[in-house]
């Protein structure tokens, strides 16, 4: 059987509940929020274990500030990826099933991999003892996300070359269940996708921490400078890397599967674009937001890219989104919506009030106007809530 | 038995959540309204382990539960996923709302006023319930998809027949898990604490109360929801009776627990409340167990066996019975990474990993090695020893027969391939027990 015919087969009957292409742009722009935060976690827990080994006070005092970030970018980073751990299901089921089964061993385990590193985080950040225990907590802990990473990496390759996948389930004709073999690694796009994207996303965040905390009084302005200056010269390094292996990816998977030209010059240009801008950063500080603007659209560009590669490997069996079966769940889209609403005006307060918490040592005023978000999320939650359980009496009824 | 371990710890730990940031709120409205700050102590306790523990590893288990049936039943995770991922993708709402939430919860605790703080409980308290009442008619789906399948629509399924008591039932047992995290908290709370020992009462009785509502709501609500064919597989040996029996000792092990604990509060020690949480976990797998078994020998009753064929027309949706067809035609060259070897041997390899691999194992390959024993759960290998039917003959007869059996789905595809897979059954018996064979022979 070719993939042109197993393809179809393995997709499944139900179909999606909505029109194909709409839960795709929900997978790009849910991965890039997930891919921030697990990238910022492997950042984090590098220049916790780097900063506690230098004898610079300033880096001990970020190291001790990175530890405490790393289990919480773990913990965000792990909710933020079962949005686009859904819609990739939807849509691209038998790509997602078929390289989960043949990396059976490493996806069952992968779990158990995160957990562990996310205690031994946790751990070294509660541990205010032993420096020589957080260090080795902490580099067991990175070496798991590392590893997690490599794992995702992996299925993310196996997916996209169907062409492959009956030799690699049955090598030499002989099944192989194990499921402990990778098959395929892109090295490019792993090291950019990996390591980089680490470093760059903690370049944003180091500026990000700096201008969160100037406005504290018992903030130390020259501690923030550096902090904001070490994320910036980190993006100035990073980001020619970032566009060279960009580069390389295109000139590799992407001449591999015939999309070499846009991936090349989208990823080249938008390392390049990266590099002009941190060079022109006057202000690391107060221009962190912008930063976090600019390194936003980046990863949304680097995300539409990884995305376009699937689809051009797919597309070579005739597997396109546009012609994925679908049938308008409208019951589900409206739940959906409704739980959008009170979701994003809770989560939004919660932000508020950390941000607000953290402007004295010993916390801070909640103004007024974010205290009626607060209102508003508990009484938007409550009547969620309430037709959620009325539509579910309803239907019993019926 | 992997998955169930999974689903159970995410069971502990995700009820715990929803029940815990109830009894936290509580707590924290008397301490605002009453004017006792010395909660707070205890707040700042429970926050910190719910922060570490329960509400990250509960969505890692919740992950990591999607991954394993990924692995072990893609098609029946697929179901799922193709029926209500709006509504999952709005319980990843709900998880946000849990993990930002209790990082704002733990950090702002004195940082911000006291009402404020009061809002992010309430948050919690509806955000994680929120999380319960969606996952549950997903959950209840797969066992009682009631109008769905003719329907095929999506509110159909979820709120199904047994919605309604599942999720009480849940709710209830979900303040007997929180019941002993409380106490292990509050134990740890100095003994002069005025607090201490009344926090520990006021968890035991909502634990006990809890206990005693979930299992009156599960005896006399849910299992009478629950169809005949699916009440009757619990006479069968498909539900070992030992599994009752450890789930009728956790329930009143935890009743003993909370009445000495509201007996004698002030002897309670946190040591004793990780052992209570232990018997919880045992009763919980139990439970679970007895859930999941439920439904067999189907992932989603009267659809989709677990051998992944679906097994009923849906018209509404434009989808046929697969089972008939495939008898017909034969699996081999006619399911994905089904190709025909050429080779008897391999093909029954190929079909019986197909269809028996989601809840056996079938292979040397998959058996868990601790040095040189092996762990083979539910072994197809075992089941064919232990009934005394080693040969490709004995095999194919049995197999042919397996219809019968309540719990299980007749073996799809043609006689032909039946016999492959009787070829490879009699050779993978004797790879598993070379020494009997060699006795007999």
């Amino acid at each position: 059987m070719s993939p042109e015919q197993f393809l179809p087969l393995m997709r499944d009957p139900l179909g999606a509940p909505i029109y194909p292409p709409i839960l795709q742009a929900l997978l790009v722009i849910t991965f890039v929020l997930h891919f921030f935060f697990v990238t910022l976690a492997v950042g984090s827990s590098a220049t916790g274990i780097y900063g506690s080994l230098q004898s610079d006070p300033r880096w001990q005092q970020l190291a001790r500030i990175a530890t405490r970030l790393t289990p919480n970018a773990i913990g965000l980073g792990v909710v933020s990826g079962i949005a686009p751990l859904l819609f990739v299901q939807t849509i691209y089921d038998p790509a997602w099933y078929a390289a989960n089964a043949l990396l059976g061993f490493w996806s069952v385990l992968f779990i158990f991999i995160v957990a562990i590193g996310y205690a031994l985080a946790y751990f070294a950040y509660l541990d205010q003892k032993s420096s020589r225990r957080r260090i080795i907590a902490s580099s067991f802990s990175l070496a798991l996300l590392l590893l997690a990473g490599f794992i995702m990496h992996a299925i993310a390759t196996v997916s996209i070359y169907p062409e492959n996948w009956q030799a690699w389930y049955a090598p030499g004709g002989i099944i192989d269940t194990t499921g402990l073999s990778f098959h395929a690694i892109q090295v490019p796009r792993l090291v950019f996708v990996l390591p980089l994207s680490a470093g760059l996303s903690l370049a944003i965040t180091l500026m990000l921490f700096a201008w969160y905390f100037q406005r504290r009084q018992d903030a130390d302005p020259a501690f923030l400078s550096w902090v904001a200056e070490l994320g910036r010269k980190l993006g100035l390094y990073l980001s020619p890397l970032y566009a060279l292996f960009g580069v390389l990816w295109g000139l590799t998977q992407g001449a591999e599967l015939g999309i070499a030209i846009p991936v090349t010059l989208i990823l080249g240009i938008v390392g390049v674009l990266l590099w002009l801008y941190f060079r022109r950063l006057r202000d690391p500080v107060n221009q962190a937001v912008q930063a976090l603007g600019v390194f936003a659209i980046t990863l949304v560009l680097v995300g539409i890219t990884r995305e376009a590669i699937r689809s051009a490997s797919l597309a070579r069996f005739n597997y396109n989104i546009a012609t994925y079966p679908y049938q308008s769940d409208w019951a589900g889209i409206i739940f959906f919506a409704i739980t959008s609403v009170a979701g994003v005006v809770a989560v939004v307060y919660l932000a508020q009030v950390l941000y607000h918490s953290g402007s004295a040592p010993d916390g801070g005023e909640v103004p007024a106007k974010t205290e009626s978000i607060g209102t508003w999320a508990i009484r938007l939650l409550g009547i969620w809530l309430g037709i959620f359980l009325l539509a579910g009496i309803w239907f019993s009824v019926q | 038995m992997y998955i169930a371990l999974i689903a159970s710890f995410h069971v502990l730990v995700s009820h715990l959540t929803v029940a815990a940031a109830w009894f936290n709120l509580y707590l924290e409205r008397r301490a605002v309204k009453e004017n006792q700050p010395e909660f707070y102590q205890y707040l700042k306790k429970s926050a910190l382990g719910l922060l570490v523990f329960a509400y990250v590893f509960g969505a890692l288990s919740g992950v990591g539960i999607w991954f394993s049936t990924t692995a072990g039943n893609p098609r029946g995770i697929s179901t799922l996923i193709h029926s209500f991922v709006f509504y999952w993708a709005s319980e990843w709402y709900m998880f946000w709302i849990d993990v930002a939430g209790i990082i704002a919860y733990y950090y702002t605790l004195n940082k911000v006023s006291n009402r404020t703080h009061l809002k992010l409980a309430w948050i919690l308290a509806l955000g994680s319930t929120g999380t319960l009442v969606i996952i549950v008619g997903i959950l209840a789906f797969k066992l009682t998809p009631g109008a769905w399948l003719a329907t095929g629509q999506s509110l159909d399924g979820f709120f199904n027949p047994t919605f309604w008591p599942q999720l009480m039932a849940r709710f209830f047992a979900m303040f007997a898990i929180t019941g002993v995290w409380a106490v292990a908290v509050a134990a740890q709370m100095p003994k002069s604490s005025p607090y201490r020992n009344e926090i520990i009462r006021d968890a035991s009785a909502f634990g006990l109360l809890g206990l005693v509502l979930s299992g009156i709501t599960i005896q006399y609500w849910f299992l009478p929801a629950v169809p005949e064919s699916a009440r009757a597989l619990l006479q069968t040996p498909a539900v070992p009776s030992i599994t009752f029996t450890l789930i009728a000792i956790c329930a009143i092990v935890v009743v003993a627990y909370y009445l000495q604990a509201i007996a004698w509060p002030k002897v309670q020690h946190w040591a004793l409340a990780v052992g209570a949480l232990a018997v919880l976990f045992s009763g919980v797998f139990g439970l679970e167990r007895v859930r999941e078994l439920l439904r067999k020998p189907d992932i989603v009753a009267g659809y989709l066996s677990s051998n992944q064929i679906v097994i009923q027309d849906m018209p509404a949706r434009g989808i046929k019975a697969e089972e008939e067809a495939l008898n017909q035609t034969g699996t081999l060259d006619n399911l994905p990474f089904l190709a025909d070897s050429g080779s008897p041997m391999e093909n029954g390899r190929r079909l019986v990993t197909q269809q028996c691999s989601s809840c056996h194992t079938t292979s040397t390959q998959t058996t868990i090695k601790v040095g040189q024993n092996g762990l083979a759960l539910r072994s197809v290998a075992r089941l064919f020893q232990e009934r005394n039917m080693t040969s490709p003959q004995q095999i194919e007869t049995y197999l042919g027969a397996l219809g019968g059996f309540p719990y299980m789905h007749p073996v799809i595809g043609t006689q032909e391939e039946k016999a492959a897979m009787a070829i490879y059954l009699a050779d993978l018996v004797a790879e598993f027990y070379p020494s009997q064979q060699g006795a007999q022979r």
